[in-house]
């Protein structure tokens, strides 16, 4: 009897990618056939390039709570944080005349404002120890409250010009056999980088490596000289910088400011990551696993009326999905657990 | 009589937490009653608060139930709303205008409305022990689920006009006392003498406590469990009926914002999030102070959003509070460790 570490396993299956990508990709195509042999019209270039227009926010904000989960913890706050930012910004550009061209501008502004408020999170969990549901679900009330009560409660239609004239920027545009134009945006670039960016940060990097071991289990990362506390409160600054670029960007493809939007969407995304295989007790979890669970749900979402499911019956499809994968998540980590006593047991 | 009256104010003091919360109500109290008397300090906002309470003090027992086990239970709005959709719909459909047996449809159109709430908590408590699940996946889960069953049932619509029959239970009041507040006080005594006195809820607590240690102790930890998300859901169940009498209607998306709310309410009632500790009594009594803030800024002429940002301000100022009182405790119970030996 050979001795297999769980470590060597995952290694093994790293050239093929983990049971749970595969499964992900398999369902994808699987439920793209479908969908297609019901009906043609699924099989354009405009259905990928509208997939991922739909999905680009929703993955950037699903990368900053991969970290979270990654970590041990969970985070209800972040589409507040996203929206806050979002709005905010388009109320302090306004606010001082700076209706410009220029990119850049909101996007820094963004994600200060959401780093600053991450650092209210951050300072709650690390500084304070609060469990992290409810120190999230604290401030998420805290965050809309303050945004809706202070900051504003109107819609702005008139955005900054900059982020107005994104929402059109296309990295290609085809005709396709109907005449319209399928258009794929040029956001699908920076964020790919900024996928790849946090893939390394949490695979290569001394923080990412901690971030990892804080999932495993905090008290070993602790006693091994890890600086628990610091490691947290750099988690929830960046995921709150994360969370206020995406508010804006999600601003800017709207084409309007609306203090009300993205309240809720929390449990889509945690639906998402954790259908992407992260574990909600910490410690696991992949990038690309994140993009592909984004990317399924909103490929059912899509196209439930060309699956024959109606619109309405869209938000317990997502339910199940959801129930679905964590109990899948919770069967594997089951018997994940009964291999490594059994394997402890051959070896003894 | 004496000694009981001495008794009670003891073992009321005993309790640290609730007499925390026994004067934050009377601040909240009096601060209102000074700011704005001719609107708060009424006999008639006293009255709407008391039919207010009971719906949100009933979640927010359910919530309590699954914190005492060291879990949580997001989706009670969800079940709440669920139940009250079912019962709706029965009654809409089978009470029609002429049709003799109003009364037995509604007693049955509310069983059905409890089963489905019972059913609901126990598929959560059913994932949560019999598969694995850690509780706010599961419940995280059911929470969208029984939303888009919800949903789904009637294309998103609201359910209107339900019978006067009905809506009189929400509504009415027997000795003075509202309906809805009666029902709240059999649903607590009835929480308050399970957890303390049957077998179950004894050992409900002590998995919150500490689970590895009550799985040694040959408690049955799926049992346990699989009762307290079964009752939760009943209670958010009675919750959701108590809406539906009160409002004259259902509907799939009342209240989102109760989720935070019952947690405010259970963790300002003193209840331990990490499991084994809580009571009844804190529970109502804050969701009572909370009812009394909520109405207190209505009369202010404050927001409800503003409203949202106080009850997050609230619940982490309490935890914070915790978290420092006990610390402090447990330094100085370890300061005086050594002088003893």
């Amino acid at each position: 009897m050979s001795y297999i570490t769980p470590l060597e396993k995952r290694k093994g299956l790293k050239l093929w990618g983990s049971p749970n990508e595969i499964f992900l990709i398999v369902a994808i195509v699987v439920l793209s056939l479908i969908i297609g042999l019901n009906n043609s019209v699924f099989f354009s270039i405009a259905t990928p390039f509208d997939l991922l227009r739909s999905s680009l926010i929703e993955i950037l904000f699903a990368l900053g709570l991969l970290i979270v989960l990654i970590s041990g913890g969970i985070d209800i706050s972040f589409p507040i944080i996203g929206i806050f930012a979002g709005y905010t910004t388009v109320v302090v550009m306004l606010g001082l005349g700076l209706d410009t061209y220029s990119l850049w501008i909101p996007l820094v502004l963004a994600a200060i404002i959401g780093a600053a408020l991450g650092t209210i999170n951050a300072l709650l969990i690390a500084g304070f120890g609060l469990p992290t549901l409810i120190a999230t679900l604290g401030t998420a009330g805290m965050f809309r409250g303050f945004l809706l009560s202070y900051i504003g409660s109107v819609y702005i239609a008139n955005i900054p010009l900059g982020l107005d004239q994104f929402s059109t920027a296309d990295l290609l545009s085809v005709e396709t056999g109907q005449g319209t134009l399928a258009r794929l945006h040029v956001l699908v670039i920076p964020i790919l980088i900024l996928a790849i960016a946090i893939a390394w940060l949490l695979r290569r990097t001394m923080f990412g490596r901690t971030v990892f071991a804080l999932g495993g289990s905090e008290e070993s990362a602790r006693r091994m000289g890890m600086n628990v506390r610091w490691t947290k409160a750099r988690i929830y600054m960046l995921v709150g910088a994360i969370s206020g670029v995406a508010g804006i960007l999600y601003v800017s493809l709207q084409r309007k400011a609306d203090p009300y939007d993205l309240y809720g969407t929390e449990l889509e995304i945690i639906a998402a990551v954790v259908l992407g295989g992260a574990s909600i007790m910490g410690g696991y979890g992949t990038v690309t696993g994140t993009i592909l669970g984004v990317l399924l749900i909103n490929l059912i979402k899509d196209n439930l009326i060309l699956l024959g499911i109606p619109g309405s019956w869209q938000r317990a499809a997502i339910g199940l999905m959801l129930l679905i994968g964590v109990v899948g998540q919770a069967i594997s980590d089951k018997r994940r657990a009964k291999q490594a006593t059994v394997i402890e047991e051959d070896a003894s | 009589m004496k000694d009981i009256s001495r008794d009670l104010t003891r073992r009321l003091l005993s309790d640290r937490k609730l007499t925390q919360l026994i004067v934050v109500a009377l601040v909240v109290f009096l601060g209102f009653s000074i700011l704005v008397p001719d609107l708060f300090l009424t006999p008639r906002n006293f009255i709407s608060m008391a039919f207010q309470i009971p719906e949100i003090a009933l979640l927010a027992l359910g919530v309590m139930l699954a914190m005492l086990t060291a879990g949580i239970d997001l989706s009670v709005v969800s079940m709440s709303n669920l139940a009250a959709l079912s019962t709706a719909y029965l009654l809409v459909t089978q009470v029609t205008e002429g049709g003799g047996n109003v009364y037995v449809w509604i007693v049955i159109a509310i069983a059905i409305g409890i089963l489905v709430g019972l059913i609901s908590g126990l598929a959560n408590g059913a994932i949560i022990a019999g598969i694995g699940v850690t509780p706010i996946l599961a419940t995280l889960a059911t929470l969208t689920l029984y939303n888009g069953i919800a949903v789904g049932i009637r294309n998103g619509q609201s359910i209107i006009g339900l019978p006067p029959e009905f809506t009189a239970i929400g509504n009415g009041s027997f000795l003075g006392i509202p309906i809805p507040m009666i029902i709240l006080l059999v649903a607590g005594v009835g929480v308050a003498l399970y957890i303390n006195k049957t077998g179950l809820g004894m050992q409900s607590v002590l998995v919150g406590a500490n689970q590895e240690a009550a799985t040694y102790s040959a408690i049955g930890v799926r049992k346990v469990l699989l009762m307290t998300y079964t009752l939760s859901g009943g209670l958010s169940a009675l919750a959701g009926l108590i809406i539906a009498s009160r409002s004259a209607s259902a509907n799939p998306d009342y209240g989102a914002s109760y989720v935070l709310l019952a947690i405010v309410i259970v963790v300002l009632g003193g209840v331990n999030p990490y499991g084994g500790f809580g009571t009844v009594t804190g529970v109502i009594l804050a969701t009572a102070v909370l009812q009394m803030v909520a109405s207190g800024f209505n009369a202010l002429r404050f927001s409800q959003f503003f409203y949202q940002l106080a009850q997050g301000f609230v619940l982490i100022a309490v935890m914070i509070l915790n978290t420092y009182v006990d610390k402090r405790r447990l330094k100085a119970k370890k300061d005086k460790a050594p002088q003893e030996s």
